[in-house]
């Protein structure tokens, strides 16, 4: 299962650091979302605190760490050039929702991978958003954040928000995320206890396990299609067979 | 007064906690019983939490890191799983808990999963984003004080 955060200059924790606490909480990897943390294929020559080379954060820590980024735009035409300049370095571009223009924008471009908090702001989801997500593969997140961290009034209509939004995109099998969207590593919580505080909630626990292994599938995905071998799905660049 | 027939007696499960926190965080006893209880209430009502119970039996903290023991009622573990999920600070102080596991007794509990962190924890100066800062190093943990708060970094961001 893999959870994705926020890390420091964004959060306050470090990519190291979150990695260490989510491999003593169980879990197979991260998704860092801040794009200022991680510095892919720098190789690490150059030493720097805090470390910013997912691979070498990954062997030290045997949680996997995928470099991710958020695109927060003020509108859809600024979102499109972000995504654009993203998708080929980053292994999963998501788009923070939060107005309906731009949750409508995440869920007709294919390019992005998964659309994160789309009931933060004003936004709204419905039956249309949820078939053209289903159509265009963008996975919808269910941020647990709120329902951890917030009490009161903020918390019920963040659980209400939320099951509006399961009971539409279960009715159209859209795909979808879960995650705790936590800033630093003591927000972070165990897979357990995600899927005990989803229960409470009404979520199916196994329908919750999937959310958190989706970020899995998305990374290992994109990252076979950044690679030099892929052509297009079906299509590969190696070897041919020689026998038959 | 005379106790209960074995039969009537209820059972329990004991849930092992860990906790953490930022290194300037002063968490007592009481305040995290307050929070376990509050949190309980908020999220299952009053009912759902006095079904879990979720009564602490045991508990230590010092300088960001600690451990506690938490009785609560067999069968009710998974609803108690999630109050102590939603415990997300303490007196205003953040924390980041989990529970480690759980034990039918107070005695497993404790032998299983208890005492293995508590490593002390050293003041020292690390270079941190080109600037020496002073931070608080507990086992792999290195909590770097900057201008806007702490920041939590590993052993592994600074050597």
């Amino acid at each position: 299962m893999y959870e994705a955060v926020h890390a420091y200059p964004d959060g306050d924790a470090t990519v190291a650091r979150q990695a260490m606490t989510a491999a003593r909480y169980g879990y197979d990897g991260i998704v860092v979302r801040t794009r200022a943390a991680l510095e892919p294929g720098d190789g690490g020559g150059t030493r720097t605190a805090p470390a910013t080379d997912p691979d070498a954060i990954a062997d030290e820590y045997g949680v996997d760490v995928v470099d991710a980024v958020e695109i927060d735009a003020d509108g859809p035409a600024a979102a499109s050039g972000a995504v654009g300049n993203r998708r080929s370095d980053r292994a999963v571009v998501c788009v923070v929702g939060g107005d309906d223009r731009l949750n409508r924008y995440a869920v007709e471009e294919s390019r992005v991978d998964v659309l994160v908090r789309p009931n933060a702001g004003s936004g709204g989801f419905n039956h249309v958003l949820a078939r053209a997500a289903r159509d265009n593969g963008v996975h919808v997140e269910f941020d647990l954040g709120p329902v951890l961290r917030e009490t009161g009034g903020n918390r019920v209509r963040a659980l209400a928000d939320l099951r509006k939004l399961r009971e539409i995109v279960t009715d159209y099998d859209a795909p979808h995320v879960v995650s705790a969207n936590a800033a630093s590593h003591l927000e972070l919580r165990a897979p357990r206890e995600l899927v005990a505080v989803a229960e409470e909630a009404g979520f199916e626990p196994e329908w919750v396990r999937e959310g958190l292994r989706a970020w899995g599938k998305i990374a290992e995905r994109n990252r076979d299609r950044l690679s030099g071998d892929f052509i297009e799905p079906g299509v590969r660049r190696g070897r041919y067979e020689t026998e038959r | 007064m005379k106790h209960l027939p074995k039969h009537l007696r209820p059972r329990w499960r004991y849930l092992a906690v860990g906790i953490e926190a930022w290194p300037d965080a002063a968490i007592g006893r009481r305040a995290f019983q307050r929070a376990l209880w509050y949190s309980a209430g908020n999220l299952l009502g009053d009912a759902g939490s006095a079904d879990a119970g979720l009564k602490l039996l045991s508990f230590s903290f010092s300088s960001g890191a600690g451990e506690a023991v938490v009785r609560v009622r067999r069968g009710h573990v998974p609803e108690a799983r999630a109050a102590i999920g939603c415990v997300s600070e303490v007196d205003g102080d953040p924390v980041g808990i989990r529970v480690r596991g759980v034990s039918g007794t107070v005695r497993a509990c404790e032998e299983r999963y208890m005492g293995r962190a508590a490593a002390s924890s050293t003041q020292r100066d690390v270079a941190f984003e080109d600037a020496e800062r002073s931070a608080v190093v507990r086992g792999d943990a290195r909590d770097v004080r900057t201008e806007s708060g702490y920041v939590g970094a590993a052993a592994f961001d600074i050597e």
